[in-house]
């Protein structure tokens, strides 16, 4: 029998409530950081416990300790970067926008502790997760760089050491998040630059989680990505950039997203499974991973637990019609 | 030579200071208060950001949007025919709008912006512009599933947005402003959109601007100056070809000169202001320039908002004695 369509998860899950209100007490000075990080250390245990008993089998340590995946990584490289205020980004929602303020470097381990804390819990791998270079840079001002190459170059170089670091501490998997590239297609280009920086030399799994897009014109590119995977939102787009895949040449893994992430219905086992299919049709099962659009953390937890029980279920049915071994 | 904004001012303030607009949202949003108490507060802030822009030395201020959610719905959730969608993406910026779909015929009911335009100008010490989302980028930005074609929503749209203008007219606005963005990205529909514009602006007698950012107008100019408009605003931040493009041809309108970076947080030096004023100096007469920034500023946090404006007016200033 084959071997294939594992099943795993974007990175981020719902932050229980006790912990929401944790953050926002400290925030307030209410609260001490020791505290604090003691909450995050019992929400990402409770990540583990749920994918363990949904049975996934390539985890993730969810993100706890992160409210933004831009600002939790500018908040830690203070040398270079600082949070300018508070902006818009629709309706009545805002997020503090980071500002580069400096040439960037590494100051250490940013992400190291916690994904070594997860891993002790479970014997399956957890991914390490790293926000990527371009969507850094994207999603802060700059006032330091004359151009946005050389900003992105410098942040490949410090989120780099950070991936060096983690397969270090013994990462098989390592995640770069590229979500904004999907707001300039023209630059994938630059995406790919900083990506092969990030990724060079390792021996980790790499992936790169993307956001849907106007892919089709920059496909070449995409399948060039230096990465191993590709993860992407598939489901809430009915699967029409797997028509790419059937056009063009590609080698690589791809994470198939087969739960629409922003919306509260539960998928049933049916669509999932159909959702599978339409990735089997194009992409061997070995190459094939399962996974939902996007990160959870926009869900309840109960929603995020239905939802992957279900994509589950209807992988163990699909291989076993398939003779497929997990 | 005058200073102006392109429109949107950052609606909260950073800590200290209350965020009181976005409480009163998310109050007004759980039922805990009403549309009268929500109407006060989006008072209370328009006259705070009008104040800041009148400190920064803005001579011709704007009500900052403050009511606006964004550029496309706060017009049609207020017109018949629209439904309103889920969020997509405003051009390339990381801000998103719920998309409106045109699912019926499109009608203006009454006023929407009028009594916005009003308050402003009652509250004001400088004058005030009127602004509204032009037919075109209100079309393109919206999906259409109702007009057999894109080109007969955008003149419908023109017809009824017409009726805008003239509110806006009889409320006293001397100066409206017309925001098209969207043109720079689908150049080939400039006749369409000519056509659209001279539509909506017939027997207007208020003084017109047309707006656009995120871009330049290869290919537009010099059509572009037949359009009935008095002053023309191009972005040269994410533009910059527009300096040599403007240079092709008799500039015969005002200008509205987008010089300073509306999305980043950067400060321009007062000598890169002067330069960029003095680029398009032998161009345009600087009685005939409005300098703003590049685009609306809620891209920017509210403090650097306002730093942006200051820098600008201290730009200008020293262009005017510099350059006479």
């Amino acid at each position: 029998m084959s071997e294939g369509l594992l099943t795993t998860t974007v990175g981020s899950f719902p932050k229980p409530d006790y912990l929401a209100q944790a953050r926002n007490q400290f925030s307030l000075g209410k609260i001490g950081r020791e505290e604090l990080m003691a909450l995050e250390r019992q929400a990402t245990a409770e990540v583990i416990d749920l994918q363990e008993e949904v049975g996934l089998d390539i985890l993730v340590h969810g993100e706890m300790e992160r409210g933004d995946m831009v600002a939790y990584f500018a908040e830690l490289l203070n040398e270079s970067m600082a949070i300018s205020g508070l902006v818009r980004s629709y309706g009545n929602r805002y997020y503090r926008k980071p500002i580069i303020i400096g040439k960037l470097h590494w100051q250490g381990p940013m992400t190291v502790e916690m994904w070594r804390y997860a891993q002790s819990l479970t014997a399956k791998p957890v991914k390490g997760m790293l926000t990527g270079p371009y969507t850094m840079v994207e999603w802060s001002f700059d006032e330091h760089y004359e151009s946005r190459r050389e900003a992105v170059l410098d942040m490949a170089r410090v989120i780099h050491q950070e991936a060096v670091e983690l397969e270090k501490a013994g990462a098989r998997y390592i995640q770069v998040d590229e979500p904004a590239a999907s707001t300039r297609p023209e630059e994938m280009e630059l995406v790919a630059q900083g990506l092969a920086v990030v990724t060079e030399g390792l021996k980790a799994k790499t992936i790169t989680h993307m956001c849907y897009g106007d892919f089709a014109r920059v496909f070449d590119q995409i399948a060039r990505l230096p990465v191993d995977q590709l993860d992407i939102e598939t489901a809430n787009s009915d699967y029409d950039l797997l028509e790419l895949f059937r056009r063009h040449r590609f080698d690589k893994e791809v994470a198939l997203g087969v739960l629409d992430v922003h919306d509260h219905r539960v998928e049933t086992v049916e669509e999932v499974k159909e959702g599978i299919r339409k990735g089997l049709e194009v992409l061997p099962p070995e190459r094939l991973y399962i996974d939902p659009d996007c990160g959870l953390k926009t869900r309840t937890w109960e929603e995020a637990a239905a939802k992957l029980r279900v994509m589950v279920q209807a992988v163990r049915e699909v291989r076993h019609e398939l003779g497929i071994e997990g | 030579m005058l200073t102006t904004v392109v429109g949107s001012y950052p609606k909260i303030p950073n800590r200290p200071r209350p965020a009181r607009l976005r409480a009163a949202i998310a109050r007004s949003e759980r039922g805990e208060i009403g549309q009268d108490e929500l109407r006060r507060v989006e008072d209370e802030v328009t006259i705070e950001v009008i104040q800041e822009q009148v400190e920064a030395g803005i001579d011709l201020v704007s009500d900052g949007q403050i009511r606006w959610e964004d550029d496309q719905t706060y017009f049609a959730r207020r017109m018949d025919g629209f439904t309103i969608d889920g969020l997509i993406r405003y051009f390339d910026t990381n801000t998103y709008y719920r998309q409106p779909t045109v699912t019926g015929a499109v009608r203006w009911r009454q006023p929407i912006a009028a009594e916005d335009y009003r308050f402003a100008a009652a509250h004001s010490p400088r004058p005030v512009k009127a602004l509204v989302t032009g037919p075109y980028t209100l079309a393109a930005l919206s999906a259409n599933q109702h007009y057999g074609s894109f080109g007969e929503l955008v003149l419908t749209l023109a017809q009824e947005l017409r009726q805008e203008v003239l509110a806006l007219e009889k409320a006293g606005a001397s100066i409206i402003q017309v925001n098209e963005p969207a043109i720079l990205k689908q150049k080939e529909d400039f006749p369409l959109f000519g056509q659209a514009l001279e539509r909506m602006m017939e027997g207007v007698a208020a003084e017109a601007h047309l707006y656009t950012w995120f871009g330049d107008i290869e290919g537009l100019f010099p059509r572009i100056m037949e359009l009935p408009f008095s002053a023309i605003g191009l972005d040269f931040v994410m533009g910059p070809a527009n300096y040599e493009i403007i240079r092709r041809a008799p500039f015969a309108k005002k200008l509205g000169l987008g010089i300073v970076d509306a999305r980043n947080t950067k400060l321009e030096t007062v000598e890169q202001i002067v330069e960029r004023v003095r680029r398009v100096s032998d161009v345009v007469p600087l009685e005939s320039v409005y300098v703003n920034p590049s685009c609306g500023l809620e891209y920017l946090p509210r403090e650097a908002a306002q730093a942006k404006l200051a820098r600008m007016v201290a730009g200008v200033r020293r262009a005017q004695e510099v350059l006479g």
